[in-house]
C-alpha cells in the first residue's frame, strides 16, 4: 500500500510533451500538457480537440509529441477517443491510456454533447479539459466557462453569466472519478492523473490553466494566478470519487478576490483608479459561496 | 530521394523540434547572490555555505572547512560572538531566524573532538611578518598571511596567547581547553609565537620594522581606564581589566561580601558575573538605563537571571574608605536628557539625591584603553590607533586591527579585521593596488518567494540551572545535539543559492530546463527558453534572475 501511495506521489518528467512548440511565454496549457502526459507516461494516446494545444504543438514538421497524437475536430474529441477505445477492444489490444483533451471551449460548449455520451456509454477514456476561461485560440470569445465579470472579445463589459460547475455535471453522470486541478501544484495535478489512469471506465479532470495572452497578466505570473485562484476559493479543489466530494484541498489562508483579480487585463475594468466597483463584491460572492460549499 | 508512402507519414524520431529561443528578450541566468548572513558577518563568514553542507551532506568535517576558510576559532566565536548574523537571517521576516550561532559552535565543536586540521600549504614565500599580540585580530592575521605562504612571527606579552579572549572571558562562556585547542590549531601551520615578550619594552619597534617586511599591532585595549573619584586608590578598588586578568589567571582575590560593579559593557557583566561566582552579592551601578548598556543583550539577561541587582541612574561621586579599605560609596541619582554625540542619553545629575551603599570591594569597568608602552604612532582622538582604509598606520609597512583601532568590539570584528589586513599586507608586499572583489549584491526578503518554505521552530539552547551554574566556572551551555543542529540547518532558506527544490525544472512550459550532465545542475536550454520569466519568480531563493538578453 505504501509502494502504491509513493508510486502516485512520485513526480515524473519524461517530456513526452517537448520542447519546441509554439505556446506564449508562461502558456499555462503547455505546462499543464507536460505533466499530464508525463504522469501518464510512455504507452498513451493522446486524442486532442482543435484549439490552442493542436495548434502549437503540432504542425508539420515538428511536432513536439513524443506518443501517439490524434487530432480531432472541434466538437469530438470525446466521440473519437471512444472510437480509440472501442478498436483496441475489438483488436484485443491493450491496455493503453487514452486520454482525450480539450479546451473550455470544446467541452463545455461545441463538444458537450459527445462527452456526455463517452461519460453515459462508459468508455475507458481519460478526458483532460484545459480550462482558460475563453476561446483562446480564437480571439478570446467567450465561453461558458469564462467567469462572471471578465472581459472577452464578445463581452466588452464583462461576462454577465456565470461558470458553468462541469465537474459536478460529470460527476452526475454516475461516472467514478472526477477530480479538479491547477498547474501550480504538479504533484497533486499527477497524482490525479495517475488516480484516474489506475480506474476502470470514464474519467474526467479539471485543469485551471492560465492564458497570459486572453487574462493579460505577464507570463511570468502564470504559477502565482493559479495559487490566488485556490486560496481566494474561486477555483476549488477536489476529487469526486464514485458521487462524493473527498480530498478537498483547504485553503491555508483566506485570500480576498481582488488580489486575484488585480493582476489580470481582463479584470481591469472592476476597478475605477484601483477602488473595485459593485461587480467585485459580487465575485466575492460567488467565492464565498465556493468556501461553503466545498468548506474550503 | 526517400520514397514516402502514400499519405503523410511522419517518423517521430527524425523530427528537429523547431527552437523557439529566438523569440526570447530576456533571459534567465543562475546567479549567486550575498546571503544577509554573510553580509552582516563582521568576520564575512560563509554562513550559508556550512549550512548547505550540514543540510545536504550532514558533513560536518566539510562544515569546518567551509567555516575556517575565513574564521579560524569558529568553537570560540560559536560561545562568545553576539551573532549579528542571526539580526540578518531572511528567516526573521518568516518565522524566527536561524540559531546560527549554535550551528557554529557545533561545527567547532566537532573539529576539535575530532581533531581536523586546518589545511596547509606546499609553497612558502620568503618574505616575513611581525604579528604583535595574540588576540583574535593577530591570531586571524597570522592565520590568513600563512595561508598566503608567509612567514609569520607572533610577539605576545603575556605568558599565554589568547590576548583578551584568554585574560578577558571568563572561563563559563568560553572555556580555556576550548581556545587552547584552537589557538594551537592554527600555529599548527607552521606560526612562530613567542611569549612574554611586550614588543615597546622588551624589544623595541624599531626591531621589528627593521626585520620583518611587515608588522601586524593587534594589541588590543586592555588597559583599564577608570573614572576619577576620591577614593579610587584603595586596596580594593580594581578596574575591570585588571579584575579579570587577575582571575583568568588563576589568583585569589578577595573580594568580601558586598560587591559594587561599575559601567555597563560587557566587561562590567563579565566582573559582575564573575563576582557573582565567588559567593559575593553583586549590584551594577550604572549613569544611564538598560537601553543604553553597550553590553550584548544575552549578556544582561544572563545577569539578571543570575540575580545581579542592577542600580540604573547612578553615579558613584566617592568610595568611602576606612584605613585604606573600601566600605561603602556615595552616589547621586541622574536623570535622562537628550542624547550627547555617541546617540545615548545624556545623564544629569539631580540636586539633593545622594546616598551611600556599602560595599567590600568596587570593580570600575568603566572603559579601555590602549597600552602604547613604548609604541609612537598616531592615534585618533587621542585614544585608537589612527589607519587608512588598507589598515595601515601612520608608520610604513605597520598594521593594525582590532580593539586597539576600533575601540572596544566584539571577537567576529577582529576576526574580520586580522583577515583584511591580511589581504592589505599582502598587497603591500607584493606593491599590488588594493585587490577587492565586489561581492555580489545582498538578497533581501523582499526578493524571495517564501510560499515554498515551511514554517518550523527555531532550536533554542538550554543553560544549566542557576544554582549549578553559580557554584563554579564552567561553561554554561552544555555541548548540542548534533542532530538537531543538523535539523536546524535544513531551515536555512539558502538566499541566493540552488538548493535543488526543483520548481524551474517542473514549472517551466518549454522544458527548456534541464540537469545538465556534467554537473548534475540544473542549467537553461536558451535553444527553446521563451524567456517567460516563470522560472525566476517561482525561484525560492532569488537564484534565477532575469537579465538582458545577450
Amino acid at each position: 500500500m505504501n509502494e502504491k501511495a509513493e508510486e502516485l506521489n512520485r513526480v515524473e518528467k519524461k517530456d513526452l510533451f517537448g520542447s519546441g512548440h509554439r505556446a506564449c511565454g508562461g502558456c499555462g496549457q503547455a505546462l499543464a500538457a507536460r505533466l499530464v502526459h508525463d504522469a501518464a507516461g510512455e504507452n498513451t494516446i493522446a486524442c486532442v480537440a482543435t484549439g490552442c494545444l493542436e495548434v502549437f504543438s503540432s504542425p508539420y514538421p515538428d511536432p513536439c509529441w513524443r506518443i501517439p497524437f490524434l487530432h480531432s475536430l472541434f466538437e469530438n474529441p470525446a466521440a473519437v477517443a471512444s472510437g480509440v477505445e472501442a478498436a483496441y477492444k475489438a483488436l484485443k489490444k491493450g491496455p493503453v491510456n487514452i486520454i482525450a483533451q480539450a479546451g473550455d471551449g470544446s467541452t463545455a460548449d461545441i463538444g458537450f454533447q459527445c462527452i456526455s455520451g463517452m461519460f453515459e456509454r462508459g468508455h475507458n477514456v481519460l478526458y483532460v479539459c484545459y480550462d482558460n476561461e475563453a476561446y483562446m485560440n480564437t480571439g478570446v470569445q467567450r465561453s461558458s466557462f469564462t467567469p462572471y465579470g471578465a472581459w472577452t472579445s464578445t463581452t466588452p463589459m464583462g461576462n454577465p453569466t456565470r461558470k458553468k460547475n462541469l465537474p459536478l455535471i460529470a460527476a452526475d453522470h454516475g461516472i467514478p472519478y472526477v477530480a479538479t486541478a491547477t498547474v501550480d501544484d504538479f504533484r497533486d495535478l499527477q497524482r490525479k492523473v495517475k488516480t484516474a489512469l489506475s480506474i476502470e471506465g470514464p474519467k474526467y479532470i479539471h485543469i485551471l490553466v492560465p492564458c497570459p495572452l486572453g487574462w493579460g497578466h505577464p507570463g511570468e505570473l502564470t504559477v502565482k494566478i493559479c495559487r490566488l485562484a485556490k486560496d481566494t476559493g474561486l477555483f476549488p479543489i477536489f476529487e469526486i470519487i464514485d458521487g462524493k466530494v473527498t480530498n478537498v484541498k483547504k485553503i491555508p489562508v483566506k485570500v480576498p478576490v481582488e488580489e486575484y483579480l488585480k493582476p489580470q487585463g481582463r479584470f481591469r475594468f472592476l476597478f475605477k483608479k484601483g477602488v473595485p466597483t459593485e461587480k467585485v463584491a459580487e465575485i466575492q460572492e460567488i467565492a464565498n459561496q465556493n468556501i461553503e460549499r466545498f468548506n474550503l | 530521394m526517400e520514397k514516402l508512402p502514400l499519405g503523410l507519414a511522419l517518423d517521430l524520431r527524425k523530427v528537429v523540434p523547431y527552437k523557439t529561443g529566438s523569440w526570447r528578450t530576456l533571459m534567465p541566468v543562475n546567479m549567486m547572490q550575498t546571503p544577509p548572513c554573510t553580509q552582516s558577518c563582521p568576520a564575512g563568514n560563509d554562513i550559508r555555505g556550512f549550512l548547505r553542507v550540514l543540510a545536504e551532506k550532514q558533513d560536518y568535517e566539510e562544515a569546518w572547512h567551509v567555516l575556517t576558510r575565513t574564521n579560524p576559532l569558529p568553537a570560540t566565536c560559536g560561545r562568545v560572538c553576539p551573532h549579528p548574523c542571526e539580526a540578518g537571517c531572511n528567516r526573521r521576516d518568516f518565522d524566527t531566524p536561524l540559531a546560527i550561532n549554535c550551528s557554529e559552535r557545533a561545527v567547532g565543536d566537532y573539529g576539535l573532538e575530532y581533531n581536523l586540521k586546518h589545511k596547509k600549504l606546499i609553497s612558502k614565500r620568503k618574505e616575513k611578518v611581525a604579528v604583535v599580540g595574540s588576540g583574535p585580530a593577530g591570531l586571524s592575521c597570522a592565520f590568513h598571511l600563512t595561508k598566503r605562504g608567509f612567514q609569520v612571527k607572533i610577539f605576545e606579552a603575556n605568558s599565554e596567547p589568547g590576548g583578551w579572549m584568554r585574560y578577558g572571558i571568563p572561563s563559563y562562556r568560553l572555556p580555556n581547553y576550548i581556545l587552547k585547542q584552537e589557538i594551537e590549531k592554527i600555529l599548527e601551520l607552521g606560526i612562530e609565537i613567542e611569549c612574554n615578550v611586550k614588543v615597546g619594552v622588551n624589544i623595541p619597534m624599531d626591531h621589528l620594522t627593521q626585520h620583518y617586511n611587515a608588522v601586524f599591532l593587534g594589541i588590543g585595549a586592555q588597559m583599564g581606564a577608570s573614572i576619577k573619584i576620591p577614593g579610587e586608590d584603595a586596596q580594593n578598588v580594581f578596574s575591570g581589566v585588571e579584575f579579570l586578568k587577575l582571575i583568568n589567571s588563576g589568583q585569589i582575590v578577595e573580594i568580601g561580601k558586598d560587591v559594587v560593579v561599575i559601567g555597563g559593557g560587557n566587561t562590567a557583566m563579565d566582573c559582575a558575573r564573575v563576582a557573582k561566582r565567588l559567593g559575593a552579592n553583586v549590584s551594577v551601578f550604572y549613569r544611564r538605563t538598560r537601553v543604553e548598556m553597550p553590553a550584548i543583550t544575552a549578556e544582561i539577561d544572563e545577569a539578571l537571571e543570575e540575580r545581579i541587582m542592577f542600580r540604573y541612574h547612578t553615579n558613584p561621586l566617592k568610595i568611602i574608605t576606612d584605613e585604606d579599605r573600601v566600605v561603602g560609596l556615595l552616589c547621586e541619582q541622574m536623570e535622562l536628557k537628550e542624547s550627547d554625540a555617541s546617540g545615548r542619553a545624556r545623564p544629569v545629575p539631580i540636586g539633593d539625591s545622594e546616598s551611600t551603599y556599602p560595599a567590600d570591594t568596587v570593580i570600575m569597568a568603566t572603559g579601555q584603553a590602549v597600552d602604547y608602552d613604548g609604541i609612537e604612532i598616531r592615534k585618533q582622538n587621542d585614544q585608537w590607533i589612527s589607519t587608512n582604509e588598507n589598515l595601515m598606520t601612520s608608520i610604513d609597512g605597520v598594521f593594525a586591527g582590532g580593539d586597539a583601532v576600533l575601540g572596544l568590539e566584539t571577537v567576529a570584528v577582529a576576526i574580520g579585521q586580522g583577515l583584511r589586513a591580511a589581504s592589505a599586507i599582502e598587497d603591500y608586499i607584493e606593491g599590488n593596488l588594493e585587490s577587492q572583489l565586489s561581492p555580489p549584491p545582498v538578497i533581501y526578503s523582499k526578493d524571495l518567494n517564501t510560499y515554498y518554505y515551511t514554517h518550523e521552530k527555531q532550536f533554542s539552547k538550554k543553560a544549566v540551572s542557576i544554582h549549578t551554574r553559580l557554584k563554579n566556572f564552567r561553561e554554561i551551555y552544555p555541548s548540542f545535539d548534533r542532530q538537531e543542529i543538523i535539523k536546524e540547518a535544513e531551515r536555512c532558506f539558502s538566499c541566493g543559492l540552488c538548493f535543488y527544490c526543483g520548481n524551474c525544472y517542473m514549472y517551466c512550459p518549454d522544458n527548456a530546463v534541464k540537469i545538465s550532465p556534467s554537473t548534475g545542475k540544473y542549467d537553461f536550454d536558451l535553444d527553446f527558453c521563451k524567456g517567460c520569466g516563470l522560472c525566476a519568480i517561482e525561484c525560492p531563493c532569488h537564484y534565477i534572475q532575469m537579465t538582458l538578453e545577450r
